[in-house]
């Protein structure tokens, strides 16, 4: 399908309607995707504030390293999201493709380190019900802690994946020219989504990796 | 456009008569009838375990269910009921044949959408279905932990797989009314133009976008907990289980007015068409619905007052419980003062909008009761909390939307029902419903629990009562199933505008042709512009 | 047909600078190695407040910058804004439960 020769469906009156529906549409989205998050989030609120110590001391079992590298590694690759729809906004193509590329990439090394990190984790015993080893007063606290952490992660890693697949059919589209500066909704909206994932771990960095590391 | 003239324009319902034509279908209007056809399906479903409940219940002795069982009856009445009836009711149904057609639009923004929300809403009641089948569940509708992950022996997961899916279902309904709204107005068409009913709809798909994630969410904790043995909610591990009533409730009570916001905004219609008047206070009745809207995501904690939940939350929630009362109240003074001086018609879909207000009234006030926390001690888990929630549910919720599918059924089908029988099922629903319900009030200030499949011997004359209401209350529902199903082929044809009402809905043909307006309507004055 | 007029100027707001989108990206790198940072300084509760404050800048960045919030429609700006100010009544209001429980010792 060609951009030029998009039509704009019978409900609206014309593309700028489209985008604007499509856009809140998107937004109205991301805003669900953000309280479906939520709940992991006030639910390590309020069992953080019921084990403090359980939390700083699971939380120092986590591999800061790697958590800060993955953070590092998606904020750029939502940078280069950025970029790509610009890039197709100013007419461009190839380099806009090759920025998707490297946004699914990035996403792609992203799984992997976080597959090391659970195994690592697998090894030391750190997941409940499953390879579960720790013992003394803040082993309760510290399995509560680790299964908010493969929940919050894993429902993260998931929206990844999604996130990766879209990349490679948006890519797969803007190489063979289905946006341009006229028409580009569809690129606008995955990368809109790919924000919100970065966002998400936005948060999810100082609430798993970062608590009680000076104690 | 095209030199050829066109013949007259075909109604939607003509646009196809395949199967295929159904299923495929992008049309709001048909897809509102195919949710129609769903949650008439699920609504007979749920009443026939709600039959069996009240059949246990006639005698003190649990001599036709034994306990597991009757357990698994109220579960099953409650999640279908629930999810699979009063929250798609109004605004799947009436919400998505009449909303574009109100706003002037050719269809929903996102039509294909709105079709997948429906295959959603089918396979997650696929997932219910087959619970039950296999031998349903015994949690009761709301899965309260450690029971529903550590010690239930029934089948959790399938249905809170099904109540997950149907969740997604409602949040893309929620999400398509939204834009529709936003993007979709007809010419002319400004906010304070908009009428109630699309209000409603607007508020009533805030909370569906807003709440809706959060059940999601805590059903798949559930499920995960339930999978892996690990105890967020299990206080055996450390866990809490208030916390999953935390999350539970910042769903599920937004839920109710996720049911009742929708038949406010219809009986708005109902009253305003019925007196011929003006609705009193127009801005007042849409600062109210946003007003209960918003405010119902702020008193999920009156649900938890006898759970543990700490005194000074309780008092907060207590008190936003209040607080609440003040919106739907000024909604009931402004519709009385509608009817003040108006040209009232007692016809059908007038009787069940009455029915509506004081039904909605009685439950309204028996919430307060509910709210306040000393008192609430008392009653929790009583007979009276379950006559509070069928007054707002039952004989508000599904009042208003009987009374909306009479209003609209000229416009949706084309045809005339018989209106001597509508009245009389109206009537008769009212009586039979007070009669089942009103005896639960006091079976619950006496102190009967709920959710046991035997009692006191004391408590059998009401319990009868409530029986006997509920035989009637089954019949008065079965009525307009036969008589609207008649008159799909011997009723009256219905002209445009058949009950000489005002809205965008009445002015294109009865039924609608596929794009709804043969010219998009510009609006030039605000809602119900009857006589005064 | 259409009772409004055709609209076709370019869809979306005008795409921020090449230069914008990189020091936000350079921002929300130095933001990152500060949080890193401070978490290994001894604050006490001032650890989680400086972490999860640089978290919120990270993310108010994103949303205007990248997600072009800031010059895009006001609309989306409020559905943002709902999202999170939902979520933030749900934590609020269960912290008010959770911080001022009392413990309840069981009767056995």
């Amino acid at each position: 399908m060609n951009a030029r020769t998009h039509p704009v469906p019978e409900q609206f009156d014309d593309p700028v309607q489209q985008r604007e529906a499509a856009t809140l549409g998107m937004w109205a989205f991301l805003a669900t995707e953000i309280l479906f998050f939520g709940v992991l989030f006030a639910g390590y609120t309020l069992c953080r504030v019921r084990f403090p110590e359980a939390f700083a001391e699971a939380s120092r079992h986590t591999d800061m390293l790697l958590g800060t590298i993955e953070t590092a590694v998606l904020l750029t690759s939502s940078c280069a999201v950025a970029l790509s729809v610009r890039e197709v906004q100013l007419g461009g193509r190839r380099l806009a493709t090759a920025l998707l590329g490297v946004t699914a990439l990035l996403g792609i090394s992203f799984l992997v380190m976080h597959g090391f990190e659970y195994y690592a984790e697998y090894q030391e015993g750190l997941i409940p019900s499953i390879h579960y080893t720790q013992q003394g007063v803040y082993a309760h606290g510290m399995a509560i802690f680790y299964c908010l952490y493969y929940f919050i992660t894993g429902f993260h890693s998931i929206h990844v994946t999604i996130g990766v697949v879209l990349m490679g059919v948006m890519g797969w589209r803007t190489w063979h020219g289905a946006f341009d500066q006229d028409y580009h909704t569809p690129l606008e909206l995955t990368a809109l989504y790919w924000h919100l994932v970065d966002i998400v771990w936005i948060f999810v960095y100082p609430v798993i990796y970062l608590v009680g590391r000076a104690g | 456009m095209s030199t050829v003239e066109l013949p007259l324009p075909r109604s939607y319902l003509e646009e196809g008569f395949g199967l295929r034509s159904w299923l495929l279908t992008h049309d709001h209007k048909r897809i509102g009838v195919l949710y129609g056809l769903g949650i008439t399906f699920f609504f007979f479903l749920g009443g026939l375990a709600a039959a069996l409940i009240r059949w246990e219940l006639v005698t003190p002795a649990g001599d036709l269910l034994s306990a597991e069982t009757y357990n698994k009856a109220f579960t099953f009445h409650g999640v279908v009921m629930v999810w699979f009836f009063l929250i798609p009711s109004i605004p799947s149904t009436l919400g998505n044949f009449l909303l574009p057609l109100m706003i002037g639009a050719r269809d929903v923004a996102f039509p294909r959408l709105n079709l997948f929300s429906w295959y959603l809403y089918m396979v997650g009641g696929i997932f219910t279905l087959a619970c039950l089948l296999l031998g349903g569940v015994d949690t009761g509708w709301t899965f309260y932990t450690p029971f529903s992950t550590m010690f239930s022996n029934s089948h959790v997961l399938m249905a809170v797989v099904g109540v997950f899916i149907v969740g997604f279902s409602s949040i893309f309904t929620g999400l398509n009314f939204i834009v529709t709204i936003h993007t979709l107005r007809a010419p002319g068409m400004t906010w304070m133009r908009l009428p109630l009913f699309v209000w409603a709809m607007y508020a009533v798909a805030l909370v569906m976008v807003l709440a809706t994630p959060v059940l999601a969410m805590t059903l798949s904790l559930i499920g995960l907990e339930r999978l892996f043995g690990v105890g967020i909610f299990d206080p055996a591990l450390g866990g809490d289980p208030v916390l999953f009533q935390h999350f539970f409730w910042f769903y599920s009570h937004p839920a109710v007015y996720i049911m009742i916001l929708p038949a406010m905004g219809l009986v708005s219609e109902l009253i305003t068409h019925g007196a011929r008047r003006r609705i009193f206070g127009y801005k007042f009745m849409v600062y109210a619905i946003i007003g209960i809207a918003v405010v119902g995501f702020l008193v999920w904690g009156h649900h938890m007052f006898v759970a543990g939940q700490s005194m000074y939350a309780s008092i907060v929630f207590s008190i936003l419980s209040f607080i609440i009362a003040v919106p739907s109240a000024i909604k009931v003074f402004n519709w009385t003062a509608t009817l003040y001086k108006g040209d009232i018609s007692f016809d059908a879909p007038m009787l069940y909008a009455l029915g509506f207000v004081g039904l909605f009234m009685l439950g309204g006030l028996t919430g307060l009761f509910l709210a306040a926390t000393a008192l609430d001690v008392n009653l929790t888990d009583t007979y009276f909390v379950v006559a509070h929630f069928h007054y707002i549910m039952v004989g508000g919720a599904v009042m208003a939307y009987l009374g909306g599918i009479h209003y609209w059924w000229p416009k949706i089908t084309g045809r005339m029902y018989s209106e001597a029988w509508a009245r009389f099922a109206a009537i008769l629903m009212f009586f039979g419903f007070n009669l089942t319900f009103f005896p639960q009030y006091i079976l619950g200030v006496e102190g009967m629990p709920r959710r046991y499949h035997e009692y006191l011997p004391q408590f059998q004359v009401w319990n009868v009562l409530s029986s006997a209401g509920a035989t009637i209350l089954g019949v008065a529902y079965l009525l307009p199933l036969l008589y609207l199903a008649w008159s799909l082929r011997h009723g009256a044809r219905a002209g445009p505008n058949p009950w000489d009402a005002t809205g965008l809905e009445w002015q294109t043909a009865s039924p609608p042709p596929p794009h709804n307006f043969d010219v998009t309507p510009t609006v030039t004055e605000g809602p119900y512009a009857y006589r005064r | 047909m259409n009772a409004r007029p055709q609209r076709t100027h370019k869809s979306g707001p005008r795409p921020p600078s090449l230069g914008s989108n990189l020091w936000t990206l350079l921002a929300l790198l130095v933001l990152l190695g500060l949080s890193a940072g401070s978490a290994l300084l001894r604050l006490g509760p001032f650890n989680t407040v400086a972490n999860l404050g640089i978290a919120v800048i990270k993310a108010l960045l994103v949303l205007t910058i990248f997600m072009r919030l800031k010059t895009d429609n006001a609309l989306l700006r409020i559905v943002a804004s709902v999202g999170f100010a939902w979520l933030a009544v749900m934590i609020a209001l269960g912290l008010a439960d959770v911080l001022t429980r009392t413990p309840l010792l069981p009767p056995w």
